[in-house]
């Protein structure tokens, strides 16, 4: 075979130079005559069979004499390192360059270990391997760093057309999926709905590149200055990346003072990079940083949290000012939005900060999510405050829904209000946020469900109708305060039906809401209508006894009675539709029945002069009856 | 310790006696003749709470090791400021009744500020630490590229990873501003500087490694400025005048005191650590009869003195560490710079030297980062927590 003869060819010539040369110095000219004359008898190949058989040939002498394969090894080594060192361009652009000079180092290595164990091993010559080991680690520095920053710079010569891994070019590369469809493919950043993606930044030839060169460098003793290059050339992306997701600091002042509009936009572009940086970005920091330094523990972590910690904390910062800013109700959803986020990726951190020098990382986030729940139990204090000190100033007209009424509801019951966060936002002890300790003894009822949460917003319900209860005083008609107390019921009785809350509260808690609803809506029929159907009662005894006259009577007494209310509460309010015919309905089955009956019996008397007495039919009453509470709702 | 200038003002603080607010308690006693003694008590206790500490941080303690803006004695500081807080708190828990009224409610809402305000000191100087720690990676590198180990002599190899750790090092803690055109001057590999062909521009690469070396700071904005800050913070601090002590029976001597502590802390750390335009000029106008006034002062004088040395001018921040890095890398810069192989004796002596002072520094970094930015963490938190507790109460008292 073509190699066998290449091996033996070397062979020869290896043992004329021996034969020919008296000294080492003149077996070196010799075979470097052969090697220019001949590019098999390349120096490297030669060498490299030359030691082996140098080192046996030797045969146990004196330390001298012993290191003088040693000597020729290194010698080789220089030589071979040299060339690659006087490179002019990166050895990575072409790899068998590549492999020559990793091949390289390994043999320094392997002869700076047999040195090392040597007994008598020349200390100069140790110095000088060891000098040699150094440029060589200096360069695979460089050329690490060069292909983490450019690694298209790297062999093979890149296809045409963006990359995915090309930080320079793809704008928010994280926001791609890999575009393994095809090469040269445009890739489009379509919203992410899917954070469970992991980025490729560098593309997998570089990466194994990158390991070899890491594992090199770690062995050469350097594994610090690895993960410091890795670092220094790394984090410049994960900068730029973070950069480019659209947030720009805010110092925490800022976060005070901002409006609460600006400051909303920010977070729902807050929320959003920080899924794409702690679901997309830092995991896939850490794959590639784990497969960069595979088997090299610990310069990996270093290298991770060198990389991702400052911009990460950095990025925390944030929901820290949003946490500690103010506390108004309307700040609920975001806080509790920002809460979620932040919460749910807690247990995925685990396996990505397990390590010791991304610990406090990990604890960062934690704190983070502990200031942000308790920001929400503040904005729960907030609200009752708020409620509290709302007074009873002007009457809602026609009874209807008082601002507070959706404002508190519509805070805490609408929305992607999602019961689990809250059972964990509330997690904690009411009392120990309490500080003044004004707050609510918590009444918790042994039949309640006694999780943090549904006691704040029972509670913050009873404030809540107590302050309703208040406000309906202010109406001088008693029907009308009980329309109003009616209709603020019924609207949150609705809104907790339509959320998640409503299991939440409890059935004793709807059953007692319900109850106090249909005891308003009795007390306004009571309160309105007692009094007309009173009129058309004549009492089973006294049937016969009723006079035409009397029952003429009467009849004038309801018509005032029926025209008065109808004038008077066509325009009130009911808080929507089904408010509106329940209560109508209600009336109906109350009125009617009475007054048909009494028409009947007033038609049925023989002096009664017909139709001239009833002004209104039974079927006028209802057609009025069903013009009730026509005011329309102005929230 | 060299705490001479302490001494002047220590004497007159053990012999004050008085203490100011036992002097105005005297007005206010002439004024309205039943006063709570329970009240006074609390507040006379807490003003010499907060001059122990802080006289005890002067030197006055003698406890060893914690040398002024070392990374000990800054740990220690805040330790003194989340204690003088917790008190604070407890006051104003206990008053919280008179803190709800005028003109308390004005004094601790001005405090509630400049406590937002030294939030973002908190945030960058925990950049800073950031930045401390990279040099400390660094550090490592320099001190393992001269470790004794196995090479019983320097060798030419290891010098010239020292070499290029140091120059490393030197660029990281140059300013944000110098590191830009350091960097066109540094020698990042060998052999190769001017003929850089396969970069495909030289200008980009330099802009590359500027990105490398430029400090983080993103929790702050670009304009963002420390001194302008710790401006802000002190902005209308006064001594309550003597109407407003009576009318707020001591408290206002309270509100004063840690409005005083926190601006001191606040400009202490920014004076230690690398922070984004720095400047200590924040003026501090301590009537000296408080009693914790004497320890404050000599410390900010002290820490003054400090930042004029001529050694010290253009430090990136006065932490002692910080220091020692500065001048033992120098040191071995130059030591290593024009250094023929093999070393003379004394000239290893030298290196040895050296590093074994920035192992030591080194090693105290290792201990000492950590725990601080925690802390400064802790101060971050406490400060948000005093705020919305202390806005809570008086919410709810003004009912």
């Amino acid at each position: 075979m073509a190699e066998n003869g290449e091996e033996r060819l070397i062979n020869a010539v290896l043992q004329i130079a021996k034969a020919l040369g008296r000294t080492d110095t003149m077996t070196e000219d010799i075979i470097k005559q052969f090697s220019d004359f001949d590019g098999r008898l390349s120096l490297d190949k030669l060498a490299v069979r030359r030691d082996p058989g140098g080192g046996g040939g030797g045969g146990g002498g004196g330390g001298g004499e012993d290191s003088v394969p040693f000597e020729r090894t290194l010698r080789a080594l220089d030589r071979q390192i040299s060339h690659f060192m006087g490179l002019n361009r990166l050895i990575w652009s072409d790899s068998d360059d590549a492999d020559k000079f990793l091949e390289a180092v390994d043999d320094l290595l392997d002869t700076i270990r047999d040195l090392d164990a040597h007994p008598a091993a020349n200390k100069q010559l140790l110095a000088s391997a060891d000098e040699l080991l150094q440029r060589c680690v200096l360069r695979l520095e460089d050329e690490f760093r060069s292909l983490i920053e450019r690694p298209d710079a790297a062999a093979p010569p890149p296809p045409r057309g963006p990359r995915a891994y090309d930080s320079e070019e793809s704008e928010g590369e994280e926001e791609e999926e890999e575009a393994d469809e095809g090469e040269g493919q445009i890739p489009i950043a379509r919203p992410v709905t899917d954070y469970d993606i992991v980025i490729d930044a560098l593309p997998p030839g570089s990466v194994s590149d990158l390991h070899e060169i890491a594992a090199r460098m770690v062995a050469a003793g350097f594994g610090r200055d690895c993960s410091e290059a890795y670092v220094l050339a790394r984090r410049g992306f994960v900068e730029e990346s973070m950069a480019r997701l659209g947030l720009r600091p805010r110092t925490a002042e800022e976060v005070q003072a901002a409006p609460w509009a600006a400051l909303e936009d920010e977070i729902s572009r807050w929320i959003r990079a920080f899924q794409m940086v702690f679901r997309i970005l830092i995991p896939s920091e850490r794959r590639l940083c784990d497969r960069v330094f595979d088997g090299l523990a610990p310069f990996g972590d270093l290298a991770f949290a060198g990389a991702c910690r400052a911009p990460a904390l950095q990025l925390l910062s944030f929901a820290d000012g949003v946490a500690a800013a103010s506390r108004a109700p309307d700040r609920l959803f975001r806080v509790v939005d920002m809460y979620e986020v932040v919460r749910d990726l807690l247990p995925g951190l685990d396996p990505l900060f397990a390590d010791h020098y991304s610990a406090a990382l990990r604890a960062e986030v934690a704190t983070v999510c502990k200031a942000l729940g308790s920001s929400i139990r503040g904005i729960f204090m907030e609200l009752e405050n708020l409620i509290r000190r709302d007074p009873a100033r002007a009457a809602v007209p026609g009874g209807g829904l008082h601002p507070i009424t959706p404002f508190v509801s519509d805070s805490l019951f609408t929305g992607g209000f999602n019961t689990a966060t809250h059972a964990r936002a509330m997690d904690k002890p009411a009392d120990a946020s309490r500080g003044a300790g004004a707050g609510p003894a918590a009444p918790v009822d042994p039949d309640r469900p006694t999780s943090s949460l549904a006691v704040h917003i029972a509670w913050i319900m009873d404030v809540l109708e107590r302050n309703l209860e208040a406000k309906s005083k202010i109406y001088p008609d008693p029907s009308l305060s009980c329309v109003f107390l009616l209709n603020n019921g019924r609207y949150i009785i609705q809104k907790v039906k339509d959320s998640e809350l409503e299991v939440l509260l409890g059935d004793e808690w709807m059953r007692r809401m319900m109850a106090r609803v249909r005891r308003w809506g009795g007390e306004y029929q009571r309160a309105t209508w007692g009094k007309v159907v009173a009129v058309l009662h004549l009492g089973s005894a006294g049937a016969t006894a009723a006079t035409a006259k009397s029952m003429k009577e009467r009849l004038r007494i309801f018509n005032n009675y029926f025209e008065e209310i109808c004038r008077e509460q066509s325009g009130w309010v009911a808080a929507d539709e089904q408010v509106r015919a329940e209560l109508r309905v209600s009336v109906l089955e109350m009125v009617l029945p009475p007054y048909r009956s009494f028409v009947g019996r007033l038609k049925g008397m023989p002096d009664a002069g017909r139709d001239k007495y009833v002004k209104y039919t039974p079927d006028d009453v209802e057609a009025r009856i069903n013009r009730l509470f026509e005011g329309t709702v102005k929230k | 310790m060299p705490a001479t200038d302490y001494q002047g003002s220590s004497v007159p603080f053990a012999s004050l006696g008085r203490s100011i607010l036992s002097i105005r308690r005297d007005q206010v006693h002439a004024m309205d003749g039943h006063h709570d003694s329970a009240q006074e008590h609390e507040l006379e206790a807490f003003q010499r709470r907060v001059a122990d500490l802080f006289h005890d941080l002067a030197g006055g303690g003698g406890g060893g090791g914690d040398e002024l803006m070392s990374l000990a004695w800054l740990r220690k500081l805040l330790d003194t400021f989340l204690v003088c807080q917790e008190e604070f708190r407890v006051i104003l828990f206990n008053h919280r009744g008179a803190a709800s009224r005028a003109p308390l409610d004005r004094m601790i809402a001005e405090f509630f500020d400049r406590g937002v305000k030294a939030l973002d000191v908190c945030n960058a100087v925990r950049d800073g630490i950031e930045q401390v720690r990279q040099w400390q990676k660094h550090l490592e590198i320099v001190l393992r590229a001269l470790a004794p180990a196995p090479a019983p002599a320097l060798g030419e190899g290891q010098l010239r990873r020292a070499k290029k750790a140091l120059t490393d090092l030197a660029i990281l803690m140059l300013d944000e501003k110098d590191a830009a055109s350091a960097l066109s001057h540094r020698n990042r590999s060998f052999g190769r500087s001017g003929r850089d062909a396969h970069r495909s521009s030289p200008s980009a690469s330099a802009g590359a490694g500027a990105g490398h070396f430029r400090s983080l700071s993103w929790s702050v904005s670009r304009s963002w400025s420390a001194a302008r800050q710790l401006q802000a913070i002190g902005t209308n601090l006064a001594a309550p005048r003597s109407h407003e002590i009576v009318a707020t029976g001591g408290l206002a001597v309270s509100v004063y005191t840690m409005s005083s502590v926190l601006l001191f802390v606040m400009w202490a750390l920014v004076a230690a650590i690398p922070c984004q335009d720095r400047g200590l000029q924040t003026h501090f106008s301590i009537p000296r009869s408080f009693v914790w006034a004497p320890p404050i002062l000599s410390l900010h004088e002290r820490i003054l003195e400090e930042s004029k040395r001529k050694d010290r001018k253009n430090s990136t921040g006065l932490l002692r560490e910080i220091h020692q890095i500065e001048k033992w890398a120098h040191q071995l810069s130059d030591l290593t710079d024009n250094l023929q192989l093999p070393m003379p004796d004394e000239k290893e002596m030298e290196v040895r030297q050296g590093v074994d002072e920035l192992a030591l520094v080194c090693h105290a970094m290792k201990e000492g980062l950590e725990p601080l930015e925690r802390q400064v963490r802790e101060v971050f938190h406490r400060i948000v927590r005093s705020r919305t507790e202390g806005l809570d109460s008086m919410s709810h008292n003004a009912e």
